[in-house]
Protein backbone atom coordinates (compact mmCIF):
# COMPACT_ATOMS: atom_id res chain seq x y z
CA UNK A 1 0.00 0.00 0.00
CA UNK A 2 1.41 3.40 -0.97
CA UNK A 3 0.97 6.54 1.09
CA UNK A 4 -1.61 7.71 -1.47
CA UNK A 5 -3.69 4.54 -1.03
CA UNK A 6 -3.76 5.01 2.71
CA UNK A 7 -6.35 7.26 4.25
CA UNK A 8 -4.00 7.68 7.22
CA UNK A 9 -0.25 7.42 7.45
CA UNK A 10 1.29 7.89 10.87
CA UNK A 11 4.97 8.73 11.00
CA UNK A 12 6.87 8.48 14.26
CA UNK A 13 4.10 9.87 16.44
CA UNK A 14 4.60 10.42 20.14
CA UNK A 15 1.92 11.94 22.30
CA UNK A 16 2.18 12.97 25.91
CA UNK A 17 -0.04 14.48 28.58
CA UNK A 18 1.97 16.65 30.94
CA UNK A 19 5.42 15.02 30.66
CA UNK A 20 4.41 11.39 30.43
CA UNK A 21 4.26 9.79 26.98
CA UNK A 22 0.97 7.97 26.49
CA UNK A 23 1.31 6.86 22.89
CA UNK A 24 4.19 5.98 20.61
CA UNK A 25 3.53 4.80 17.05
CA UNK A 26 6.52 4.49 14.74
CA UNK A 27 4.59 3.87 11.58
CA UNK A 28 1.05 2.90 10.74
CA UNK A 29 -1.01 3.05 7.57
CA UNK A 30 -4.78 2.67 7.45
CA UNK A 31 -6.16 1.74 4.04
CA UNK A 32 -9.22 3.46 2.62
CA UNK A 33 -12.61 1.88 3.30
CA UNK A 34 -11.05 -0.57 5.77
CA UNK A 35 -12.52 -1.55 9.10
CA UNK A 36 -9.72 -1.53 11.62
CA UNK A 37 -10.18 -2.59 15.22
CA UNK A 38 -8.18 -1.34 18.18
CA UNK A 39 -7.97 -3.56 21.19
CA UNK A 40 -6.07 -3.27 24.43
CA UNK A 41 -6.52 -2.83 28.17
CA UNK A 42 -7.63 0.43 29.77
CA UNK A 43 -4.91 3.06 29.51
CA UNK A 44 -3.28 1.34 26.54
CA UNK A 45 -3.70 4.39 24.29
CA UNK A 46 -6.73 3.43 22.17
CA UNK A 47 -8.71 6.58 22.92
CA UNK A 48 -5.63 8.77 22.51
CA UNK A 49 -4.90 7.22 19.12
CA UNK A 50 -8.51 7.83 18.05
CA UNK A 51 -8.39 11.45 19.23
CA UNK A 52 -5.22 12.00 17.21
CA UNK A 53 -6.71 10.31 14.14
CA UNK A 54 -9.88 12.36 14.66
CA UNK A 55 -7.71 15.52 14.67
CA UNK A 56 -9.16 16.55 17.99
CA UNK A 57 -5.63 16.79 19.36
CA UNK A 58 -2.28 17.36 17.72
CA UNK A 59 0.47 14.84 18.48
CA UNK A 60 3.30 16.11 20.67
CA UNK A 61 5.74 14.85 18.05
CA UNK A 62 5.56 13.35 14.57
CA UNK A 63 2.97 13.76 11.86
CA UNK A 64 -0.25 12.24 10.69
CA UNK A 65 -0.93 12.31 6.97
CA UNK A 66 -4.54 12.29 5.82
CA UNK A 67 -4.79 11.10 2.22
CA UNK A 68 -1.09 11.76 1.79
CA UNK A 69 -1.08 15.29 3.23
CA UNK A 70 -0.16 16.45 6.72
CA UNK A 71 -3.25 17.47 8.67
CA UNK A 72 -3.87 19.12 12.02
CA UNK A 73 -7.00 19.96 14.06
CA UNK A 74 -9.36 22.42 12.32
CA UNK A 75 -7.61 22.01 8.95
CA UNK A 76 -10.00 22.19 6.01
CA UNK A 77 -8.80 18.86 4.64
CA UNK A 78 -10.19 16.94 7.62
CA UNK A 79 -12.86 19.08 9.32
CA UNK A 80 -15.74 17.73 7.28
CA UNK A 81 -14.27 14.31 6.44
CA UNK A 82 -13.39 12.78 9.79
CA UNK A 83 -15.71 12.34 12.73
CA UNK A 84 -15.20 10.73 16.12
CA UNK A 85 -17.76 9.23 18.47
CA UNK A 86 -16.14 9.24 21.88
CA UNK A 87 -16.75 6.73 24.63
CA UNK A 88 -19.05 9.04 26.57
CA UNK A 89 -20.66 11.04 23.79
CA UNK A 90 -21.90 14.51 24.58
CA UNK A 91 -25.29 15.65 23.41
CA UNK A 92 -25.70 19.37 23.21
CA UNK A 93 -28.38 21.02 25.34
CA UNK A 94 -30.97 20.99 22.60
CA UNK A 95 -33.43 18.64 20.92
CA UNK A 96 -32.47 15.41 19.18
CA UNK A 97 -33.37 17.03 15.85
CA UNK A 98 -31.05 19.98 16.46
CA UNK A 99 -28.27 17.71 17.73
CA UNK A 100 -28.32 15.61 14.58
CA UNK A 101 -28.78 18.58 12.26
CA UNK A 102 -25.87 20.50 13.84
CA UNK A 103 -23.12 18.94 11.72
CA UNK A 104 -25.16 19.36 8.54
CA UNK A 105 -25.75 23.04 9.33
CA UNK A 106 -22.01 23.55 9.88
CA UNK A 107 -21.53 22.21 6.36
CA UNK A 108 -24.17 24.57 5.01
CA UNK A 109 -26.26 21.56 3.99
CA UNK A 110 -29.72 22.69 5.09
CA UNK A 111 -31.93 21.03 2.47
CA UNK A 112 -34.50 18.51 3.74
CA UNK A 113 -32.99 18.60 7.22
CA UNK A 114 -35.97 17.00 8.88
CA UNK A 115 -36.17 14.05 6.48
CA UNK A 116 -32.41 13.44 6.63
CA UNK A 117 -32.49 13.48 10.42
CA UNK A 118 -35.45 11.07 10.32
CA UNK A 119 -33.50 8.75 8.03
CA UNK A 120 -30.43 8.82 10.29
CA UNK A 121 -32.58 8.06 13.31
CA UNK A 122 -34.17 5.13 11.49
CA UNK A 123 -30.71 3.60 10.88
CA UNK A 124 -30.36 3.39 14.63
CA UNK A 125 -33.88 2.08 15.20
CA UNK A 126 -35.19 5.35 16.68
CA UNK A 127 -38.55 6.45 15.25
CA UNK A 128 -38.40 10.07 14.14
CA UNK A 129 -41.89 10.91 15.36
CA UNK A 130 -40.97 9.73 18.87
CA UNK A 131 -37.42 11.04 19.22
CA UNK A 132 -36.78 14.03 16.93
CA UNK A 133 -38.40 16.60 19.22
CA UNK A 134 -37.20 15.13 22.49
CA UNK A 135 -34.74 17.13 24.51
CA UNK A 136 -31.26 15.75 25.18
CA UNK A 137 -32.18 15.25 28.83
CA UNK A 138 -35.12 13.01 27.96
CA UNK A 139 -33.02 10.16 26.56
CA UNK A 140 -31.69 7.01 28.20
CA UNK A 141 -27.97 6.20 27.98
CA UNK A 142 -28.45 3.81 25.05
CA UNK A 143 -30.72 6.25 23.21
CA UNK A 144 -28.22 9.09 23.73
CA UNK A 145 -25.43 6.89 22.34
CA UNK A 146 -27.55 6.06 19.29
CA UNK A 147 -28.50 9.71 18.74
CA UNK A 148 -24.82 10.67 18.95
CA UNK A 149 -23.97 8.05 16.33
CA UNK A 150 -26.87 9.25 14.15
CA UNK A 151 -25.38 12.77 14.33
CA UNK A 152 -22.18 11.33 12.82
CA UNK A 153 -23.76 8.98 10.28
CA UNK A 154 -26.00 11.71 8.84
CA UNK A 155 -22.77 13.41 7.69
CA UNK A 156 -21.84 10.31 5.62
CA UNK A 157 -18.21 10.79 6.70
CA UNK A 158 -15.14 9.50 4.93
CA UNK A 159 -13.74 8.31 8.24
CA UNK A 160 -15.75 7.27 11.29
CA UNK A 161 -13.85 6.69 14.53
CA UNK A 162 -15.74 4.85 17.25
CA UNK A 163 -14.41 4.69 20.79
CA UNK A 164 -16.04 1.87 22.73
CA UNK A 165 -19.38 2.42 20.99
CA UNK A 166 -21.14 -0.42 22.78
CA UNK A 167 -19.43 -0.25 26.17
CA UNK A 168 -22.28 1.17 28.22
CA UNK A 169 -25.41 0.21 26.32
CA UNK A 170 -27.78 -2.75 26.42
CA UNK A 171 -27.68 -5.61 23.95
CA UNK A 172 -30.39 -4.15 21.68
CA UNK A 173 -28.66 -0.76 21.42
CA UNK A 174 -25.31 -2.49 20.88
CA UNK A 175 -26.69 -4.48 17.93
CA UNK A 176 -28.22 -1.35 16.38
CA UNK A 177 -24.96 0.55 16.77
CA UNK A 178 -22.93 -2.27 15.23
CA UNK A 179 -25.29 -2.61 12.26
CA UNK A 180 -25.38 1.16 11.62
CA UNK A 181 -21.60 1.46 11.80
CA UNK A 182 -21.16 -1.31 9.25
CA UNK A 183 -23.75 0.32 7.01
CA UNK A 184 -21.43 3.34 6.72
CA UNK A 185 -18.65 1.21 5.28
CA UNK A 186 -20.88 -0.88 3.05
CA UNK A 187 -22.93 1.97 1.57
CA UNK A 188 -20.57 4.97 1.49
CA UNK A 189 -17.14 3.34 1.66
CA UNK A 190 -16.44 4.94 5.02
CA UNK A 191 -13.19 3.94 6.70
CA UNK A 192 -13.97 2.71 10.20
CA UNK A 193 -11.67 2.56 13.20
CA UNK A 194 -13.26 0.95 16.21
CA UNK A 195 -11.78 0.73 19.69
CA UNK A 196 -13.53 -1.90 21.75
CA UNK A 197 -13.11 -4.50 24.45
CA UNK A 198 -15.58 -6.65 22.54
CA UNK A 199 -12.89 -8.51 20.67
CA UNK A 200 -15.34 -11.12 19.46
CA UNK A 201 -17.21 -8.43 17.53
CA UNK A 202 -13.96 -6.85 16.33
CA UNK A 203 -12.68 -10.14 14.94
CA UNK A 204 -16.00 -10.71 13.23
CA UNK A 205 -16.19 -7.34 11.46
CA UNK A 206 -12.69 -5.92 11.16
CA UNK A 207 -10.33 -6.39 8.26
CA UNK A 208 -7.49 -5.96 10.72
CA UNK A 209 -7.25 -5.72 14.49
CA UNK A 210 -4.42 -3.71 16.04
CA UNK A 211 -3.48 -4.39 19.60
CA UNK A 212 -2.20 -1.66 21.87
CA UNK A 213 -0.45 -2.02 25.17
CA UNK A 214 1.21 0.69 27.23
CA UNK A 215 0.81 3.17 24.39
CA UNK A 216 2.51 0.96 21.82
CA UNK A 217 1.22 -1.16 18.99
CA UNK A 218 1.92 -4.81 19.64
CA UNK A 219 -0.05 -6.15 16.70
CA UNK A 220 -1.19 -6.63 14.04
CA UNK A 221 -2.76 -9.88 15.00
CA UNK A 222 -4.00 -11.16 18.25
CA UNK A 223 -1.29 -10.93 20.89
CA UNK A 224 -1.34 -12.30 24.41
CA UNK A 225 0.16 -10.01 26.98
CA UNK A 226 1.52 -11.52 30.17
CA UNK A 227 2.41 -9.03 32.87
CA UNK A 228 5.36 -9.55 35.21
CA UNK A 229 6.89 -9.94 37.70
CA UNK A 230 9.27 -12.55 36.28
CA UNK A 231 11.57 -14.77 38.29
CA UNK A 232 14.95 -16.13 37.19
CA UNK A 233 15.27 -19.93 36.90
CA UNK A 234 18.41 -21.99 37.46
CA UNK A 235 18.40 -23.11 33.79
CA UNK A 236 18.87 -19.49 32.57
CA UNK A 237 15.23 -19.00 31.60
CA UNK A 238 12.74 -16.85 33.47
CA UNK A 239 9.27 -17.76 34.61
CA UNK A 240 5.98 -16.47 35.88
CA UNK A 241 4.04 -18.72 38.22
CA UNK A 242 0.30 -18.51 37.64
CA UNK A 243 -2.24 -18.61 40.46
CA UNK A 244 -2.89 -22.33 39.89
CA UNK A 245 0.82 -23.21 39.97
CA UNK A 246 1.41 -23.54 36.21
CA UNK A 247 4.54 -21.81 34.90
CA UNK A 248 5.09 -19.63 31.83
CA UNK A 249 8.73 -19.89 30.78
CA UNK A 250 10.44 -17.18 28.77
CA UNK A 251 13.81 -15.83 27.78
CA UNK A 252 15.38 -13.16 29.99
CA UNK A 253 13.11 -10.08 30.17
CA UNK A 254 14.56 -6.55 29.91
CA UNK A 255 13.26 -5.94 33.45
CA UNK A 256 11.58 -8.13 36.04
CA UNK A 257 8.33 -6.16 35.60
CA UNK A 258 8.34 -6.19 31.78
CA UNK A 259 5.31 -7.47 29.87
CA UNK A 260 5.70 -10.50 27.64
CA UNK A 261 3.97 -10.51 24.26
CA UNK A 262 3.08 -13.93 22.87
CA UNK A 263 1.70 -14.07 19.34
CA UNK A 264 -1.49 -16.13 19.24
CA UNK A 265 -0.25 -17.64 15.96
CA UNK A 266 2.80 -19.04 17.72
CA UNK A 267 0.89 -20.98 20.30
CA UNK A 268 0.08 -24.55 19.31
CA UNK A 269 -2.37 -27.07 20.66
CA UNK A 270 -0.79 -30.26 21.99
CA UNK A 271 -2.16 -33.11 19.86
CA UNK A 272 -1.56 -36.86 19.46
CA UNK A 273 1.63 -36.26 17.40
CA UNK A 274 3.19 -34.47 20.37
CA UNK A 275 2.83 -37.47 22.65
CA UNK A 276 6.14 -38.28 24.32
CA UNK A 277 7.86 -35.02 23.24
CA UNK A 278 9.36 -32.92 25.98
CA UNK A 279 8.31 -29.30 25.64
CA UNK A 280 8.64 -26.23 27.78
CA UNK A 281 5.63 -24.06 28.41
CA UNK A 282 2.92 -26.66 28.29
CA UNK A 283 -0.12 -25.02 29.80
CA UNK A 284 -3.40 -26.69 30.57
CA UNK A 285 -6.65 -24.75 30.22
CA UNK A 286 -10.29 -24.79 29.20
CA UNK A 287 -11.62 -23.42 25.93
CA UNK A 288 -14.10 -20.61 26.62
CA UNK A 289 -14.80 -19.32 23.09
CA UNK A 290 -14.22 -20.06 19.43
CA UNK A 291 -14.53 -17.12 17.05
CA UNK A 292 -14.04 -17.21 13.30
CA UNK A 293 -11.61 -14.49 12.20
CA UNK A 294 -12.94 -12.52 9.26
CA UNK A 295 -11.23 -13.35 5.95
CA UNK A 296 -8.31 -15.33 7.36
CA UNK A 297 -9.62 -18.93 7.51
CA UNK A 298 -8.47 -18.97 11.09
CA UNK A 299 -10.41 -19.39 14.27
CA UNK A 300 -9.44 -17.65 17.48
CA UNK A 301 -9.79 -19.99 20.44
CA UNK A 302 -9.83 -18.41 23.87
CA UNK A 303 -8.40 -20.56 26.60
CA UNK A 304 -8.62 -19.94 30.33
CA UNK A 305 -5.37 -20.96 32.00
CA UNK A 306 -5.42 -20.52 35.78
CA UNK A 307 -7.75 -17.53 35.37
CA UNK A 308 -5.63 -15.97 32.63
CA UNK A 309 -7.08 -15.68 29.14
CA UNK A 310 -4.98 -16.89 26.20
CA UNK A 311 -5.93 -16.51 22.55
CA UNK A 312 -4.72 -19.15 20.14
CA UNK A 313 -4.97 -18.89 16.37
CA UNK A 314 -6.01 -22.23 14.91
CA UNK A 315 -6.58 -22.90 11.19
CA UNK A 316 -10.34 -23.38 10.90
CA UNK A 317 -9.99 -26.75 9.13
CA UNK A 318 -8.13 -28.12 12.16
CA UNK A 319 -10.89 -27.28 14.64
CA UNK A 320 -12.65 -30.54 13.89
CA UNK A 321 -9.54 -32.76 13.82
CA UNK A 322 -8.34 -31.29 17.11
CA UNK A 323 -11.85 -31.72 18.48
CA UNK A 324 -11.92 -28.18 19.88
CA UNK A 325 -15.10 -26.92 21.44
CA UNK A 326 -15.96 -24.58 24.33
CA UNK A 327 -15.68 -26.33 27.67
CA UNK A 328 -13.04 -28.80 26.55
CA UNK A 329 -9.78 -28.96 28.49
CA UNK A 330 -6.69 -28.92 26.27
CA UNK A 331 -2.94 -28.33 26.49
CA UNK A 332 -1.05 -25.68 24.59
CA UNK A 333 2.60 -24.79 24.24
CA UNK A 334 4.83 -22.10 22.78
CA UNK A 335 8.55 -21.59 22.32
CA UNK A 336 10.07 -19.34 25.03
CA UNK A 337 12.21 -17.74 22.32
CA UNK A 338 9.11 -16.49 20.47
CA UNK A 339 8.27 -14.10 23.31
CA UNK A 340 8.68 -10.38 22.67
CA UNK A 341 8.91 -7.80 25.40
CA UNK A 342 7.39 -4.46 26.28
CA UNK A 343 9.13 -2.59 28.98
CA UNK A 344 6.76 -1.54 31.72
CA UNK A 345 8.61 1.68 32.58
CA UNK A 346 6.02 3.86 30.85
CA UNK A 347 3.02 2.40 32.62
CA UNK A 348 1.81 5.28 34.77
CA UNK A 349 -1.40 7.08 35.51
CA UNK A 350 -1.72 9.68 32.84
CA UNK A 351 -3.44 13.02 33.23
CA UNK A 352 -6.23 13.76 30.80
CA UNK A 353 -5.94 16.87 28.65
CA UNK A 354 -7.55 20.14 29.70
CA UNK A 355 -10.27 21.80 27.73
CA UNK B 1 -48.14 47.02 64.35
CA UNK B 2 -50.57 49.62 63.09
CA UNK B 3 -47.87 51.81 61.61
CA UNK B 4 -46.61 48.89 59.49
CA UNK B 5 -50.09 48.15 58.13
CA UNK B 6 -50.65 51.84 57.52
CA UNK B 7 -47.31 51.92 55.73
CA UNK B 8 -48.43 49.10 53.41
CA UNK B 9 -51.77 50.81 52.69
CA UNK B 10 -50.12 54.11 51.93
CA UNK B 11 -47.49 52.39 49.80
CA UNK B 12 -50.20 50.92 47.55
CA UNK B 13 -51.78 54.38 47.28
CA UNK B 14 -48.44 55.97 46.34
CA UNK B 15 -47.90 53.42 43.60
CA UNK B 16 -51.45 53.51 42.27
CA UNK B 17 -51.62 57.30 42.23
CA UNK B 18 -48.27 57.59 40.45
CA UNK B 19 -46.48 59.54 43.21
CA UNK B 20 -43.76 61.49 41.38
CA UNK B 21 -41.08 61.15 44.06
CA UNK B 22 -41.57 57.41 44.35
CA UNK B 23 -41.45 56.90 40.59
CA UNK B 24 -38.40 59.15 40.28
CA UNK B 25 -36.49 56.75 42.56
CA UNK B 26 -37.79 53.74 40.61
CA UNK B 27 -36.71 55.18 37.24
CA UNK B 28 -33.31 56.24 38.62
CA UNK B 29 -32.72 52.68 39.86
CA UNK B 30 -33.78 51.08 36.59
CA UNK B 31 -31.61 53.47 34.58
CA UNK B 32 -28.49 53.09 36.66
CA UNK B 33 -28.78 49.30 36.94
CA UNK B 34 -29.31 49.06 33.18
CA UNK B 35 -26.08 50.98 32.57
CA UNK B 36 -24.04 48.92 34.98
CA UNK B 37 -25.49 45.54 33.91
CA UNK B 38 -24.96 46.28 30.21
CA UNK B 39 -21.29 47.08 30.76
CA UNK B 40 -20.64 44.23 33.18
CA UNK B 41 -22.33 41.62 30.95
CA UNK B 42 -20.64 42.82 27.78
CA UNK B 43 -17.20 42.67 29.39
CA UNK B 44 -17.75 40.06 32.13
CA UNK B 45 -19.08 37.20 29.99
CA UNK B 46 -16.18 37.19 27.49
CA UNK B 47 -13.63 37.67 30.28
CA UNK B 48 -15.24 34.92 32.36
CA UNK B 49 -15.24 32.60 29.35
CA UNK B 50 -11.55 33.25 28.72
CA UNK B 51 -10.80 32.68 32.41
CA UNK B 52 -12.71 29.41 32.51
CA UNK B 53 -11.84 28.00 29.09
CA UNK B 54 -8.20 28.77 28.43
CA UNK B 55 -5.14 27.73 30.37
CA UNK B 56 -2.61 30.55 30.51
CA UNK B 57 0.18 31.58 32.88
CA UNK B 58 -1.19 33.45 35.87
CA UNK B 59 -4.72 32.11 35.37
CA UNK B 60 -4.99 30.76 38.91
CA UNK B 61 -3.82 34.06 40.37
CA UNK B 62 -6.35 36.01 38.29
CA UNK B 63 -9.05 33.59 39.45
CA UNK B 64 -8.14 34.17 43.11
CA UNK B 65 -8.32 37.96 42.61
CA UNK B 66 -11.72 37.75 40.83
CA UNK B 67 -13.10 35.41 43.51
CA UNK B 68 -11.88 37.77 46.22
CA UNK B 69 -13.62 40.69 44.52
CA UNK B 70 -16.89 38.79 44.86
CA UNK B 71 -17.07 39.84 48.47
CA UNK B 72 -16.05 43.45 47.91
CA UNK B 73 -18.07 45.63 50.35
CA UNK B 74 -20.25 48.17 48.56
CA UNK B 75 -19.20 50.98 50.90
CA UNK B 76 -15.57 50.31 50.02
CA UNK B 77 -16.37 50.47 46.29
CA UNK B 78 -18.33 53.67 47.03
CA UNK B 79 -15.34 55.11 48.86
CA UNK B 80 -12.86 54.31 46.06
CA UNK B 81 -15.14 55.57 43.28
CA UNK B 82 -15.89 58.70 45.33
CA UNK B 83 -12.16 59.30 45.76
CA UNK B 84 -11.56 58.95 42.02
CA UNK B 85 -14.54 61.08 40.94
CA UNK B 86 -14.28 63.82 43.55
CA UNK B 87 -12.86 67.21 42.53
CA UNK B 88 -9.47 66.29 44.00
CA UNK B 89 -9.49 62.81 42.44
CA UNK B 90 -7.81 61.78 39.17
CA UNK B 91 -11.16 61.63 37.34
CA UNK B 92 -12.65 64.69 39.02
CA UNK B 93 -12.80 66.71 35.81
CA UNK B 94 -15.23 64.21 34.31
CA UNK B 95 -17.87 65.66 36.62
CA UNK B 96 -19.46 62.30 37.38
CA UNK B 97 -19.72 62.60 41.16
CA UNK B 98 -23.35 62.72 42.33
CA UNK B 99 -24.62 61.57 38.92
CA UNK B 100 -26.29 58.34 37.79
CA UNK B 101 -23.34 57.41 35.49
CA UNK B 102 -21.09 57.83 38.55
CA UNK B 103 -23.22 55.31 40.48
CA UNK B 104 -23.18 53.04 37.41
CA UNK B 105 -19.37 52.98 37.47
CA UNK B 106 -19.42 51.79 41.07
CA UNK B 107 -22.14 49.21 40.38
CA UNK B 108 -20.18 47.91 37.38
CA UNK B 109 -17.19 47.34 39.69
CA UNK B 110 -19.59 45.45 41.97
CA UNK B 111 -21.22 43.33 39.24
CA UNK B 112 -18.23 42.58 37.01
CA UNK B 113 -16.49 40.07 39.34
CA UNK B 114 -19.81 38.30 39.91
CA UNK B 115 -20.44 37.89 36.17
CA UNK B 116 -16.82 36.91 35.52
CA UNK B 117 -16.44 34.42 38.37
CA UNK B 118 -19.77 32.67 37.86
CA UNK B 119 -19.38 32.55 34.06
CA UNK B 120 -15.86 31.13 34.50
CA UNK B 121 -17.23 28.48 36.90
CA UNK B 122 -19.95 27.54 34.41
CA UNK B 123 -17.34 27.17 31.67
CA UNK B 124 -14.98 25.20 33.93
CA UNK B 125 -17.78 22.77 34.77
CA UNK B 126 -18.55 22.27 31.10
CA UNK B 127 -18.36 18.63 30.04
CA UNK B 128 -14.91 17.81 28.62
CA UNK B 129 -16.55 15.85 25.85
CA UNK B 130 -18.21 18.97 24.45
CA UNK B 131 -14.96 20.12 22.85
CA UNK B 132 -14.31 16.69 21.33
CA UNK B 133 -17.90 16.52 20.07
CA UNK B 134 -17.86 19.96 18.49
CA UNK B 135 -14.51 19.43 16.76
CA UNK B 136 -15.52 16.01 15.51
CA UNK B 137 -18.72 17.48 14.06
CA UNK B 138 -16.65 19.97 12.05
CA UNK B 139 -16.57 23.33 13.85
CA UNK B 140 -13.91 25.93 13.17
CA UNK B 141 -12.25 27.78 16.05
CA UNK B 142 -14.81 30.60 16.18
CA UNK B 143 -17.74 28.17 16.10
CA UNK B 144 -16.07 26.14 18.84
CA UNK B 145 -16.02 29.14 21.18
CA UNK B 146 -19.53 30.34 20.34
CA UNK B 147 -21.10 26.88 20.60
CA UNK B 148 -19.28 26.24 23.88
CA UNK B 149 -20.60 29.52 25.27
CA UNK B 150 -24.10 28.64 24.10
CA UNK B 151 -23.88 25.30 25.90
CA UNK B 152 -23.24 27.05 29.22
CA UNK B 153 -25.93 29.67 28.65
CA UNK B 154 -27.91 28.63 31.74
CA UNK B 155 -24.85 29.13 33.94
CA UNK B 156 -24.19 32.53 32.36
CA UNK B 157 -27.84 33.47 32.86
CA UNK B 158 -27.52 32.56 36.54
CA UNK B 159 -24.39 34.73 36.73
CA UNK B 160 -26.27 37.67 35.23
CA UNK B 161 -29.18 37.17 37.60
CA UNK B 162 -26.93 37.07 40.66
CA UNK B 163 -25.11 40.21 39.54
CA UNK B 164 -28.42 41.97 38.91
CA UNK B 165 -29.56 41.07 42.40
CA UNK B 166 -26.45 42.65 43.92
CA UNK B 167 -26.75 45.79 41.80
CA UNK B 168 -30.44 46.31 42.54
CA UNK B 169 -30.08 45.90 46.26
CA UNK B 170 -26.85 47.76 47.03
CA UNK B 171 -27.00 50.96 49.12
CA UNK B 172 -23.37 51.89 49.81
CA UNK B 173 -22.34 52.90 46.29
CA UNK B 174 -25.56 54.76 45.51
CA UNK B 175 -25.39 56.63 48.78
CA UNK B 176 -21.70 57.60 48.63
CA UNK B 177 -21.25 58.22 44.90
CA UNK B 178 -24.81 59.37 44.13
CA UNK B 179 -25.36 61.42 47.28
CA UNK B 180 -29.06 60.46 47.49
CA UNK B 181 -30.16 63.69 45.79
CA UNK B 182 -33.94 63.96 45.49
CA UNK B 183 -35.28 63.85 41.88
CA UNK B 184 -31.75 63.25 40.66
CA UNK B 185 -29.69 60.40 42.13
CA UNK B 186 -32.08 59.01 44.72
CA UNK B 187 -32.49 55.29 44.02
CA UNK B 188 -34.97 52.90 45.58
CA UNK B 189 -32.52 51.55 48.17
CA UNK B 190 -31.22 54.98 49.26
CA UNK B 191 -34.81 56.27 49.42
CA UNK B 192 -35.85 53.34 51.62
CA UNK B 193 -32.91 54.03 53.96
CA UNK B 194 -33.71 57.74 54.13
CA UNK B 195 -37.48 57.44 54.57
CA UNK B 196 -37.06 54.79 57.28
CA UNK B 197 -34.65 57.08 59.13
CA UNK B 198 -37.30 59.80 58.97
CA UNK B 199 -39.89 57.39 60.32
CA UNK B 200 -41.89 57.58 57.07
CA UNK B 201 -42.58 53.98 56.21
CA UNK B 202 -45.00 54.39 53.32
CA UNK B 203 -42.55 55.31 50.58
CA UNK B 204 -40.00 52.82 51.96
CA UNK B 205 -42.52 50.00 51.85
CA UNK B 206 -43.74 51.09 48.40
CA UNK B 207 -40.22 50.99 47.02
CA UNK B 208 -39.55 47.70 48.80
CA UNK B 209 -42.61 46.23 47.08
CA UNK B 210 -41.37 47.49 43.71
CA UNK B 211 -37.95 45.92 44.35
CA UNK B 212 -39.66 42.63 45.11
CA UNK B 213 -41.82 42.93 42.01
CA UNK B 214 -38.78 43.61 39.82
CA UNK B 215 -36.93 40.64 41.33
CA UNK B 216 -39.97 38.45 40.73
CA UNK B 217 -40.36 39.66 37.12
CA UNK B 218 -36.66 39.09 36.36
CA UNK B 219 -36.74 35.58 37.85
CA UNK B 220 -39.90 34.77 35.94
CA UNK B 221 -38.32 35.95 32.66
CA UNK B 222 -35.15 33.97 33.29
CA UNK B 223 -37.15 30.86 34.11
CA UNK B 224 -39.16 31.34 30.90
CA UNK B 225 -35.96 31.87 28.90
CA UNK B 226 -34.42 28.69 30.34
CA UNK B 227 -37.34 26.65 29.12
CA UNK B 228 -37.26 28.24 25.70
CA UNK B 229 -33.54 27.98 24.92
Amino acid sequence: MTVKDAVYQINDVLHRYAVEPVLRVKSLAIPQAAIVGLIGPNGSGKSTLLRLLGFVEKPSRGEILFKGRPAVPFSKAVRFQVTLLSQEPYLMRRSVLKNIAYGLELRGSRDNLRSRVAEALSWLGLPDEVFADRQWSELSGGEAQRVALAARLVLKPEVLLLDEPTASVDAVSAERIKAAALKARNEWGTTLLIASHDWQWLYEVCDEVLQLFNGQLVGPGRMNIVLGPWQARPDGHWQKVLSGGQKIVTTAPPAADAAAVVDSGKIAVVDACDAGRKRKNILKGTISKLVLEKGSRNTVATLLVDGMSFAIMVPSQRIESLNLYPGREIEIYFNPNSVKWIHQGDKKHFKKPGL
Amino acid sequence: MDFILTGFRMAIELLLHGDAETYSAIFATVRVSSYSMTVSLLTGIPLGFVLGYFRFPGRKQVRVVVDTLLSLPTVFIGLVVYAFLSQRGPLGEWGLLFTLPGIAIGQTILALPVVMALSASAVENMDRQLRVTLISLGVNRRQLLLSSLWEVRHGVLAAALTAYGRVMTEVGISMMVGGNIKWHTRTMTTAIALETNKGLFAMGVALGLVLLAIAFAVNLSVSFLRKRV
